[in-house]
């Protein structure tokens, strides 16, 4: 059943931009990941939701290497992550992504930060990288900020410099790791905003997240996570209205 | 609301009188303490006859200091500055030792190598839970004197002359044309300072990688290599001579210095590797992982993410660890390297006055200190990452 | 259910070899290095136990360990020792109590507090016991084992009771820890010498332990004065703190030994223990005030204001409040202190008097062993001392660190 949804949803997007096949990832003997199978097409917008410790994260940092899937395959944009390093970086070139802790470096300033991959990754001079870097923060609305230290910023400036700094790099696809839950509730919306605007702009993206206001305006697809399973996938619509098993109906009435 | 009586509240309890009366209290029980102390140190050394000025330090000090020309004749002023000296050379050639070992350690122990990790870890709890003035004790009674007598000293390699006395150790001397030399190497160095600065400006235009550090060394290294060719031997390798009885050439040190010097670089080291280890495991994952999501490679996401941070942690307790290896030379009382603490120890057994001659010895070390904290209190107060 | 699967099976040393020996070339290489180095290191440690002849410390133990004590008064010694190793198994048993229940609170689950077998116990402290067997071994008559066995029993015991022991009447086992250690204290000095003949290993746990007990209020009281409104209070603080943090210790010592005489009434002539223990509590304070001062700056800004809202005295706040938390924190760096002045006892030898490492050259001055380069023995047993003394504690400080939650919101 899962599958077939699957195949109805990359019918609509033409070539896959991410595709899983068959993940397990294990902790010691704890299972994180369990058979994941799925695609993302270009330019969708996936959310990801589900309880915590039911693996989403795993699942995104898996798809970037920041963790190694232990068996299955994944590939981005048609490159197959192995252990082969060269792959590795080209992977990691093409994906961007924003991490709940923000993890800005503090000894560097917001448009040092920004700039420090495209010079150092893709060579670019610095000239080049600094308008870039600019046009990124004008794009996350805080270009006033580019001479500031991470430090001096609030959470949610700290995580739109992170998205700027993702952007730099000129990503083909952006992965968020919960990117709200470590902010006030006053900045939330600041930086969904930012993310929004970059749906709009037809950028592939994975989102974790526990925003069911974000999932429902942005996403393409929603797919429900727990235990290290992928439980259900849907539009939008159909998932909120009428979710089909019963983890995710109970997930959803516990949280809405 | 009621009107406030604007009286003053009885003086027992007036926070300002208290404020005020406790801080007259300590300073007058501080004011008699020093008092009686000070009453009946005039009172003793009055009676003992014992001067209390400080004019005992244009005395004859009366004792020779080994390894040095110092004569028996000379004031305890002259005794003083050569103790101070000698403190330095034990700090000046120690310390950039101690640091590189410390930070070799401390990297090891970090090794994904077991047997390195391993190494590193017996090396750093080996030395740091024993005593300092034991490494020192052994390194002199159980290495040093128990290599042959200073009349028939050995020649390990050829290039080292040792014995229990004195260890000699190859040294550089220059020659006539050496002038020339050294002159060619340092319009290099400058020359590499320009291209250094080329290199940089490159980067920030191309984008092409820098190298700056391989051009640099690379120009001084050139240089040198050429002139050091084309000149005749402008510097020569002296390597000490064994004649007869008689060493010449080279650099040489006294057995107990190297004992000193020795045991105190290897125990400070192990703090340093250990501040090293706790710095950069110090600094959060997360770094690192948004490093390596950005695509950094394994070298730039130290030299860019990790080191930069870590040193920031890591740079006030080494400090600290430096001003300990200073303070620590004074052990060096323990096997009669002449450093200032000795010499002050000596002219207390000489006769000279040991409040002033120790209250002195303390004001070195003081003023020493003092400076050093200063200028890491100003360095801190730059480097401290900003925050709101 | 979804269907198990296991996880991917790895061979485990063959995996491990791989991932941590031989990895990639460089790392290969150094394998080889560093194997070799531990093989030659190996063997020569054996080389030297089997050739090395140590009657030098077999005859001069007491020497080692007790210095000039009387030795028709070694009873002495080890009523003491019984005592202090009662005291030991008491503190021992009340932190894992204190663990215990920390945990029963929060709900965290403490590895290690009972688990895992009586084995850790050989595990945690292996130094301790090295150093005993080979103290033991070098004796000639049964008696110093018999004294060892009987106070490993009683630590035990003790360790046992503190544990067992009904929480609403645990100030009574605290009331007993100073009555066990004074009594302990008492039986070594009512000799009719008090301390001045002390000597050995003896002398510097002695002045380790006395030093830090006297320092330790002084130490407190200039904390409080450092972190004082009043700037008179503050830089007298501040200024003793920081000068005798930047003066070596042995000046102070060589202060008490030959200037403290000159600062006294011409009347009182102290011993020269007496003098190095005024030098070394003097010197001790300022490190203990710093590490108070830490603990003080843990406490979060909130208790001071809530103590005040609720409208105690300054005083109670820094009695009830403050302090009790601020030292809880501090136990860590304490035993760090602890262990640091535990190696600097070794500088009073540079002073004449005669600590362990001082019987080592004393015992190599004896006519029987003279001139034979014997350093290399006895040394390395004094470095054990001290070793196995350091490396357990600073262990144990870190685990004490890990179970009281210390560094934890």
């Amino acid at each position: 059943m899962i599958s077939s949804d699957f195949t109805d949803a990359t019918r609509t997007k033409n070539e896959p931009m991410i595709v899983l096949e068959h993940v397990d990832k294990f902790f010691g003997s704890f299972q994180a990941l369990q058979d994941i199978t799925m695609s993302v097409g270009r330019q969708e917008v996936v959310v990801v939701i589900g309880p915590s410790g039911s693996g989403k994260s795993t699942l995104i940092r898996c798809i970037n290497r920041l963790e190694k899937h232990d068996r299955g395959r994944v590939v981005v944009d048609g490159i197959e992550l192995t252990d082969d390093l060269r792959k590795i970086q080209e992977v990691r070139r093409e994906t961007g992504m924003v991490f709940q802790q923000f993890n800005l470096f503090p000894h560097l300033s917001v448009l040092d930060n920004v700039t420090l991959a495209p010079r150092q990754v893709r060579r670019m001079p610095r000239d080049q990288a600094e308008e870039l870097g600019k046009a990124m923060l004008a794009r996350v609305r805080i270009p006033e900020q580019a001479h500031k230290y991470p430090g001096q910023l609030s959470g949610g400036q700290q995580q739109r410099v992170a998205i700027a700094r993702s952007l730099a790099m000129q990503p083909k696809v952006m992965l968020f790791d919960e990117p709200t839950s470590a902010l006030d509730p006053e900045m939330i919306k600041e930086v969904l905003e930012a993310m929004e605007e970059l749906a709009t702009s037809g950028m592939t993206m994975i989102v974790v997240t526990h925003e069911m206001g974000f999932a429902r305006a942005v996403a393409d697809r929603v797919v429900f996570m727990a235990e290290g399973q992928i439980v259900e996938v849907g539009s939008p619509e159909h998932f909120f209205s009428s979710p089909q098993e019963p983890r995710t109906k109970l997930f959803l009435s516990q949280i809405l | 609301m009621e009107n406030q009586p604007r009286t003053r509240p009885s003086f027992w309890r007036d926070v300002r009188v208290i404020r005020l009366v406790l801080q007259v209290v300590a300073v007058a029980a501080l004011a008699t303490a020093l008092y009686i102390l000070w009453f009946n140190l005039t009172n003793n050394l009055r009676r003992q006859g014992i001067r209390t000025d400080f004019s005992f330090l244009d005395q004859p000090f009366g004792v020779r200091i080994a390894g040095s020309d110092f004569r028996p004749g000379s004031s305890v002023r002259d005794a003083f500055w050569n103790g101070i000296r000698n403190t330095a050379a034990l700090a000046v050639v120690g310390l950039p030792i101690l640091t590189v070992l410390g930070v070799v350690v401390g990297i090891g122990r970090l090794s994904r190598n077991w047997l390195v990790a391993r190494a590193a870890s017996l090396y750093v709890e080996g030395l740091r839970n024993l005593p300092p003035l034991l490494l020192i004790v052994f390194a002199f009674q159980a290495v040093i004197l128990r290599l042959p007598p200073a009349r028939s000293p050995i020649t390990p390699f050829g290039w080292l002359v040792v014995s229990n006395l004195e260890i000699h150790v190859p040294g550089l001397t220059l020659q006539p044309g050496g002038g020339q030399f050294l002159a060619t190497v340092a319009a290099a160095v400058l020359a590499a300072a320009v291209v250094w600065w080329w290199r940089t400006r490159r980067q920030d235009r191309t984008g092409q990688p820098h190298h700056r550090w391989l051009w640099g060394l690379g120009i001084v290294a050139g240089t040198a290599l050429v002139a050091y060719l084309l000149g005749e031997d402008p510097v020569t390798v002296s390597r000490p001579q064994l004649e007869g009885r008689v060493i010449s050439g080279g650099f040489s040190g006294l057995g107990a210095y190297f004992a000193v010097l020795g045991a105190l670089v290897l125990y400070t080291s192990s703090h340093v590797a250990e501040i090293v280890r706790g710095s950069i495991q110090a600094v959060p994952r997360g770094q690192t992982e948004a490093a390596e999501a950005l695509a950094l490679s394994g070298f730039q996401r130290l030299r860019f993410v990790v080191l930069p941070q870590a040193a920031r942690i890591a740079l006030p307790p080494i400090i600290n660890q430096y001003l300990n290896y200073v303070k620590n030379t004074s052990l060096a009382i323990a096997v009669g390297f002449a450093e200032v603490t000795l010499i002050a120890f000596q002219a207390i057994g000489n006769g000279q006055p040991a409040p002033q001659v120790i209250l002195l010895l303390m004001a070195a070390y003081l003023t020493f200190s003092l400076v050093i904290s200063a200028l890491v209190n100003v360095y801190n107060r730059r480097l401290r990452l900003v925050t709101r | 259910m979804a269907t198990l699967t296991a996880a991917p099976v790895r061979p485990p040393l063959v995996a491990w070899v791989r991932r941590h020996l031989l990895s990639g070339p460089l790392n290969t290489l150094l394998t080889l290095v560093f194997g070799a180095v531990f093989v030659a290191a190996g063997m020569a440690v054996v080389r030297f136990l089997a050739n090395s002849d140590f009657t030098i410390l077999r005859v001069n133990l007491a020497l080692f360990m007790v210095g000039g004590f009387r030795r028709d008064e070694l009873w002495r010694i080890a009523v003491a020792a019984w005592l202090l190793s009662l005291m030991g198994g008491l503190v021992g048993g009340l932190v894992a109590a204190a663990a215990a229940a920390r945990a029963r609170q929060t709900g965290v689950v403490v590895t290690g507090a009972t688990g895992r077998g009586r084995w850790s116990v050989l595990r945690r402290f292996w130094p301790f016991g090295l150093f005993l067997v080979i103290c033991l071994s070098l004796t000639e008559t049964i008696q110093p084992t018999l004294v060892t066995v009987l106070g490993i029993g009683l630590a035990v015991g003790g360790y046992w009771l503190a544990r067992r022991w009904p929480a609403s009447w645990r100030r009574f086992l605290y009331l007993a820890l100073p009555i066990l250690g004074l009594a302990a204290y008492g039986v070594m000095a009512s000799s009719g010498l008090g301390w001045s003949r002390w000597g050995g290993f003896h002398l510097n746990l002695f002045l380790t332990g006395a030093g830090l007990l006297l320092a330790f209020p002084f130490g407190i009281l200039l904390a409080l004065g450092r972190r004082s409104s009043l700037p008179v209070v503050k830089g007298i603080a501040v200024g003793y703190i920081e000068v005798i943090r930047g003066v070596p210790l042995i000046t102070l010592l060589l202060m008490g030994v030959f200037a403290l005489g000159f600062f006294l009434p011409s009347n009182l002539r102290p011993s020269d223990v007496t003098r190095v223990l005024v030098a070394i509590t003097l010197f001790e304070a300022a490190y203990i005030a710093e590490v108070v001062r830490g603990g003080l700056q843990a406490v979060p800004s909130g208790q001071t204001e809530a103590a005040q809202a609720l409208g105690l005295s300054p005083w109670k706040i820094t009695r009830l409040i403050v302090l009790p938390q601020a030292l809880r924190a501090t136990i860590p760096a304490m035993v760090g202190q602890f262990i640091s002045l535990f190696k600097d006892t070794t500088l009073v030898a540079a002073v004449g008097l005669g600590d362990v490492l001082a019987a080592s050259s004393f015992a190599n001055s004896q006519p029987a062993f003279n001139a034979q380069g014997l350093a290399r023995i006895t040394l390395p047993f004094v470095a054990l001392a001290f070793w196995a003394g350091s490396y357990t504690m600073s262990r144990e400080a870190k685990r004490l660190e890990r179970r009281l939650g210390v560094g934890e919101r």
